[in-house]
C-alpha cells in the first residue's frame, strides 16, 4: 500500500512537534547546566557564553552525590541480582509442574500485581523488624534490598513462559547422567536464558534505580539515601539556584542515558516483552 | 517425571521454590491482607497498642467525618486523573505508534528518545519540568506571555498545579504505551492490508476494520497498566508539588497519613481497600469492554 505524499508530511509534522516537546526540556537543562547564577538570573534562555565547569564540581562535592552514587550501586546491584536468582527459583518448577499446585502457584504470584495496596501494614512490619532485630526493617539498607526483591514480578511471569519454550527432553538426559537440580539450574538452563536474563535484568535495574517513593518512606538517614532521594534533598537545599541544580540532573541522568544508547534495543525488546506477558 | 533424583531429592525444586514464596508473603502479600484487616479496626501505629475490631467505622470517617469533605475531593480527584491519564495517553500513543510503523526514516531514534523519561525517572523527570514550569524563569512562562501576555505559577498555583502534573505524567509514560501498541502494530500480518487494498478500502476504514480488532489486546493491556498505574502512582505529586496546590490523590493521602499523619492507622488502611475496590471495579469493566473487541485470525 503507497502511503500518499500529505499523509507523510503531517505525520513527520507530528514527530517534530513531539520531538521538540521531549529534547527541547533537556537542552535546556543541560544549557543552563554551564551558566553561573547571575547569568541565569539575567538571560535564562539564552546560549551560554561564559562556561562555568566549576558548576559541575560544587554540585557533585556539595550534593554528596559520591555517597549517593554508591548506594544506589548497591541496592540496585544487589536487589537486582537477588531479584533474578529468585525468581529463577521460582519460575523453574512452575513452568515444569514440579512442585505440587503449579497452577495455583502462578496465579498466587500472578495475584501480586493486583493486590490491595500494602503499604500502611507494609510499614508497620517494617517498624517491627527494626526493633525486634535491628540490621533489616525500617531505615536499614538490608531491609529496603530486601522489599525490593521480588521473585512474583514481570520477571518471574517471562522466565516461566521462557522456560516453558526449552525442550522437557534436556531435563530428561541431564537427570540420567546424574547431575543434581541446582547444578543443572545454574549451570544449564541459565546459560540457555541468556536473552531473557538480559531484559529482565534491564527492566529490574531500571525499577529499583528509579524508585523514588520507596526511599522516601524506608530510609531516612542520610547515610542511606540513594541518588533520587538525594536529588530531592538537593533540591532542598538549593531552592531556585536552577544552574546547581541544573548540574545536579546532568549528574544524575548523564549515565543513564549514555548506558541507554548503549543497551537501547534490549530495553525496548524488553518492555515489549514485559508487558506482553503481563 | 521428576528427572533429578528418587526420595527426598524429589523436595529440593520446593526448597528452593520457598524463598520467593516467603518473601512474597511477608512483605506483599501478608501486608495487603493485614491492611485489608487493620481497615476494621483501631490500630494506632504504637508498638504493643491494643486494638479492637471497630467495624465499617473507618469507612464511615473517610467519607462522613469532620475532615472528609477533602478526601472526597482527593477521590474525586484521582478519578479525574486517572480518566483523562488514560484517555489521552493511550490516544496519543496510539496515533505516535501508527505514525512510526508506516518506516519513517529515523523510527528507531523516535522511540527511544519518546522512552527516555521512564529511563530517567520520576526524580529526574519532576525536576526537569519544575525548572522548565519556573514561575520567574522558566522559558515555558516566557513563552506564555510572549504568546498570550499570560503568567501562570504552575506547580504553585491552587487551580492549575493538578493540570501540569497530569501533562507530566502523560510526558512521562506516552513512550511505554507507545512501544506496546508498535508491538502489536507490528504483528498484524500486512497481506491483510494487501487484501484491503485491492478491495478499495480507504486508510480510515483499513485501520477501523483490520488494524483496530487486531491490535486490541496490546489496547486491553495499555488500559489496564493506566488504570492500575494512574490510581496508585503518587511519586510524581510527592516530586513536584508534594501533596500542596490541591494535588493531592487517594494514593498520596494513605501515605501521608501512614507516614506524616496521625498515629491512627485504621483510617488509612481503609482508603487503600476503597481504593482497590475502585480500581478493581474500573479493571473488570475495561476487560468487559476490550474483550468484545478481540477477534481471532
Amino acid at each position: 500500500m503507497k502511503d500518499s505524499k500529505s499523509t507523510k508530511i503531517l505525520s513527520y509534522a507530528v514527530v517534530a512537534i513531539l520531538l521538540i516537546l521531549y529534547i527541547i526540556p533537556l537542552l535546556f537543562v543541560f544549557n543552563v547546566s554551564f551558566k553561573s547564577f547571575t547569568d541565569y538570573l539575567l538571560d535564562p534562555m539564552g546560549i551560554v557564553s561564559n562556561i562555568q565547569w566549576s558548576n559541575y564540581k560544587d554540585a557533585w562535592v556539595q550534593g554528596n552525590f559520591s555517597n549517593y552514587f554508591l548506594n544506589s550501586l548497591l541496592y540496585t546491584g544487589v536487589a537486582t541480582v537477588l531479584t533474578l536468582i529468585v525468581s529463577l527459583f521460582g519460575a523453574f518448577p512452575v513452568a515444569r509442574g514440579y512442585v505440587k499446585w503449579s497452577g495455583f502457584i502462578y496465579m498466587f504470584f500472578l495475584l501480586s500485581q493486583f493486590l490491595p495496596n500494602p503499604m500502611v501494614a507494609q510499614f508497620k512490619l517494617m517498624l517491627a523488624m527494626k526493633q525486634e532485630l535491628g540490621f533489616v526493617g525500617y531505615d536499614t539498607k538490608l531491609g529496603y534490598i530486601l522489599l525490593k526483591t521480588s521473585g512474583t514480578g514481570i520477571v518471574f511471569m517471562m522466565f516461566t513462559g521462557y522456560i516453558k519454550s526449552i525442550s522437557r527432553e534436556l531435563d530428561e538426559a541431564a537427570g540420567m547422567d546424574g547431575c543434581g537440580y541446582n547444578r543443572y539450574l545454574f549451570q544449564i538452563i541459565m546459560p540457555l536464558m541468556k536473552p531473557v536474563i538480559a531484559t529482565g535484568v534491564i527492566l529490574t535495574a531500571i525499577g529499583i534505580w528509579n524508585d523514588f517513593v520507596g526511599p522516601v518512606m524506608y530510609l531516612p538517614s542520610p547515610g542511606n539515601y540513594p541518588i533520587t532521594f538525594g536529588l530531592k534533598e538537593f533540591r532542598g537545599q538549593y531552592g531556585n539556584n536552577w544552574p546547581m541544580l541544573a548540574c545536579g540532573i546532568m549528574i544524575v541522568s548523564t549515565p543513564l542515558i549514555i548506558l541507554y544508547t548503549f543497551i537501547q534495543k534490549y530495553i525496548v525488546d524488553g518492555a515489549l516483552a514485559g508487558a506482553v506477558k503481563a | 517425571m521428576y528427572p533429578f533424583g528418587k526420595g527426598l531429592k524429589r523436595y529440593v525444586p520446593f526448597l528452593f521454590l520457598l524463598v520467593p514464596l516467603v518473601l512474597y508473603i511477608i512483605f506483599y502479600f501478608g501486608p495487603s491482607m493485614m491492611t485489608v484487616i487493620y481497615s476494621f479496626t483501631d490500630i494506632k501505629n504504637v508498638p504493643g497498642s491494643e486494638l479492637k475490631f471497630v467495624g465499617l467505622q473507618n469507612y464511615y470517617d473517610v467519607f462522613f467525618s469532620g475532615n472528609s469533605g477533602e478526601r472526597v475531593d482527593s477521590i474525586i480527584r484521582t478519578l479525574y486523573f486517572m480518566v483523562i491519564v488514560t484517555i489521552v495517553q493511550n490516544g496519543l500513543a496510539l496515533l505516535v505508534a501508527v505514525i512510526i510503523n508506516q518506516k519513517l526514516k529515523g523510527d528507531y531514534f523516535y522511540r527511544a528518545v519518546f522512552f527516555l523519561p521512564v529511563v530517567l525517572g520520576v526524580a529526574v523527570v519532576a525536576l526537569v519540568w519544575s525548572m522548565m514550569f519556573d514561575p520567574l524563569s522558566g522559558p515555558v512562562n516566557y513563552l506564555y506571555n510572549a504568546l498570550f501576555g499570560y503568567k501562570d505559577m504552575f506547580f504553585g498555583s491552587f487551580t492549575h498545579a493538578f493540570g501540569y502534573i497530569i501533562f507530566v505524567q502523560i510526558w512521562m509514560y506516552m513512550g511505554y504505551s507507545m512501544l506496546i501498541f508498535l508491538a502489536g502494530l507490528q504483528s498484524v500480518p500486512k497481506d491483510l492490508y494487501e487484501a484491503g487494498y485491492i478491495d478499495g478500502t480507504s486508510k480510515w476504514q483499513s485501520f477501523k476494520n483490520i488494524t483496530f480488532p487486531l491490535i486490541a489486546p496490546s489496547f486491553t493491556v495499555n488500559m489496564l497498566l493506566s488504570i492500575i498505574g494512574a490510581m496508585s502512582t503518587f511519586d510524581i505529586i510527592l516530586a513536584t508539588t508534594d501533596g500542596r496546590f490541591n494535588t493531592r490523590t487517594m494514593a498520596y493521602d494513605v501515605y501521608k497519613e501512614t507516614f506524616r499523619g496521625s498515629l491512627e492507622m485504621g483510617l488509612p488502611s481503609a482508603l487503600s481497600v476503597v481504593q482497590f475496590l475502585i480500581i478493581l471495579v474500573f479493571v473488570v469493566i475495561a476487560v468487559k469492554q476490550m474483550r468484545k473487541r478481540e477477534v481471532e485470525y
